[in-house]
């Protein structure tokens, strides 16, 4: 489904990805680690065809990214980027409503469109705010916002950038649990995050960046087994068990 | 009101003022003697008001467009059609023949001739500056456009310096932006230039929803950013380049109509543009018949009531205005 071979790329003179390689398929669910400016946010801008990368490449159902046209692309590839700053006075339904873009050529959304706005804003929780301008919005119900836009989109592969960032407690539990739904109903979902126990918990595999390549990739079920990938964020962290049995990281 | 309703609205009103505006001025005019074709009334209404009335209704509609466009494409409420450059390269145009004496050209007055090379000169000039590996962003744009403004305000300040008074006093005149009655063959030329680039704008109004959030977030929609905001800045340079040649640079205009439209009616493109265009059109010639009227027989220009108008507007809008990090 999504094959990355060999990516690199550099901002200036400063590399920050420069052999990064992975394969996923459908119904996964990806967390993707590193430490601050490893080049997550990068290789994900890559993936949904916002960069182009300098080397390597990126092929997407078979078939090489840059075959692709955009509207194509948008249609097989999702992105929640890590802030939107929209000053314009959109409503949430707008904002949402735009993730219908390449889905359709009318010059207003259909009655299946509206149905499928409503639903991915049921889904993250934000219909009741759906009048609001996005700018008056709170973080965490922006965030939801952001999502819903990316659900409406229904591309068969989700890329977010810290989609659980401004979340609180529950709500975040609420957004990976709705990624793992969507990777269980076949999707591929790529998340960044740092929070490595939800990536833990829900996500699964780990692809950890570091150096411009992928340092380890490893199923979540085996992140116990080997823990040198823990080691490339900090030594005060180790991976034990809840009382409950799961695994769980500890800080010092 | 909903959307579509205000739409309807705002083709109601443009219509409206095209029938009733051309009626307004210093005299009366006779609708008896105009049945019979007698002058003067007559001959006031069809080769004075009339043509100045359509010329405030498209101009002010091209504008109050490319005012909108131009704040989808950077992203800010307060930006105008003058932001880029194109006005002041228009101007240097204009006051470059105006200093130089030259009046006409074949019939047509030079003004216009040099504001039309003037602007697309910034045209070429900031397009080419913007484009960096063949990539352009409307950051580029804006710092490219606002470069360049100044050094065409410079070149304006030094060519009225040295123009003579009586030729310093026409530069003044075609910078503050006025509607003269204009020949109905110019008029129809900047119809059909205004219909045609408005409606290639309008078709890409989905578009342009999608890049006032972000060019990003454009992009991974399925959105060609660098092509769209070049195509953008060159339909919206073509419609104030072809507004202005004929009226100076009225400003304002592309700033109050789609400001306030956004804010009462809808800030989604589809409604938004249409909507500028057609209560622009009708404000500006609201403001020129105002200025036929206010102290007869002498007239103030139209760019003159907009700015008076307009300066209190945008002060009003600045203060409106709430940071994020207050929200």
């Amino acid at each position: 489904m999504l094959e990355i071979e060999g990516v690199g790329f550099s901002y200036g003179g400063r590399s920050v990805l420069h052999s990064a390689s992975f394969c996923a398929g459908e119904g996964e669910f990806l967390a993707l680690l590193g430490m601050n400016g490893a080049g997550k946010s990068t290789l994900l801008d890559i993936v949904s065809g916002f960069r182009r990368p300098e080397t390597g490449s990126v092929t997407i159902a078979g078939r090489k990214q840059s075959d692709w046209t955009l509207h194509e692309m948008a249609q097989q590839v999702s992105h929640l980027p890590q802030a939107v700053h929209a000053d314009l006075p959109f409503t949430a339904e707008q904002l949402v409503a735009m993730g219908r873009y390449p889905h359709t050529d009318r010059w207003f959304e259909s009655d299946e469109d509206h149905r499928i706005i409503q639903q991915a804003m049921q889904r993250t929780r934000c219909w009741a705010q759906r009048h609001r301008v996005f700018g008056t919005l709170s973080g965490g119900e922006r965030q939801r916002v952001l999502l819903a836009a990316c659900l409406a989109q229904n591309a068969s592969t989700m890329l977010l950038d810290e989609p659980s960032t401004f979340l609180d407690i529950e709500h975040q539990l609420h957004c990976f649990t709705l990624l793992r739904e969507e990777a269980r109903a076949g999707k591929l979902c790529i998340a960044v995050t740092h929070d490595l126990n939800l990536a833990l918990t829900y996500c699964t595999r780990l692809i950890v960046l570091a150096d411009g390549v992928v340092a380890h990739d490893i199923p979540s079920s085996q992140a116990q087994d080997n823990q040198d990938w823990l080691a490339l964020f900090s030594p005060r962290l180790s991976l034990g068990n809840t009382p409950a049995g799961t695994p769980w990281i500890w800080y010092q | 009101m909903s959307a579509r309703n205000s739409l309807a609205l705002s083709v109601l009103v443009f219509m409206a003022a095209a029938l009733v505006l051309p009626w307004v001025g210093a005299g009366s005019i006779s609708l008896a003697r105009v049945l019979r074709h007698e002058a003067p009334d007559y001959d006031i209404l069809l080769q004075l008001r009339l043509s100045r009335t359509l010329l405030a209704l498209v101009a002010g509609g091209a504008l109050s467009l490319a005012g909108a466009l131009f704040q989808a494409m950077l992203r800010d409420a307060l930006a105008t059609p003058y932001t880029l450059g194109i006005s002041a390269g228009a101007s240097l145009g204009a006051v470059a023949v105006i200093a130089a004496g030259w009046e006409t050209f074949f019939g047509i007055p030079v003004t216009w001739v040099g504001a039309l090379v003037g602007a697309f000169s910034v045209l070429a000039l900031v397009v080419g500056g913007g484009v960096k590996r063949r990539q352009i962003s409307a950051f580029s744009l804006l710092l490219t456009g606002i470069a360049i403004n100044s050094v065409c305000s410079a070149f304006i300040i030094i060519l009225s310096s040295f123009a003579g008074i009586s030729r310093s006093f026409s530069i003044a005149r075609w910078l503050i932006g006025s509607i003269d009655a204009t020949s109905y063959t110019s008029l129809g030329v900047l119809t059909v230039v205004v219909v045609v680039t408005s409606s290639f704008i309008l078709t890409q109004a989905r578009s342009w929803n999608l890049l006032a959030v972000g060019e990003r977030w454009a992009a991974s929609r399925g959105v060609r950013v660098g092509s769209l905001l070049a195509t953008g800045y060159a339909a919206g340079s073509v419609l104030v380049a072809g507004a202005i040649a004929l009226t100076g640079p009225i400003g304002f205009v592309g700033l109050i109509v789609p400001h306030l439209v956004r804010s009462r009616i809808s800030p989604d493109h589809r409604i938004l543009m249409p909507c500028a265009f057609f209560f622009g059109g009708t404000l500006l010639a609201f403001c020129d018949a105002l200025g036929r009227i206010v102290i007869p027989p002498a007239e103030i220009p139209a760019g003159a009531v907009l700015a008076i108008i307009g300066g209190p507007y945008l002060v009003w809008v600045i203060r409106q205005r709430i940071p994020v990090e207050e929200i």
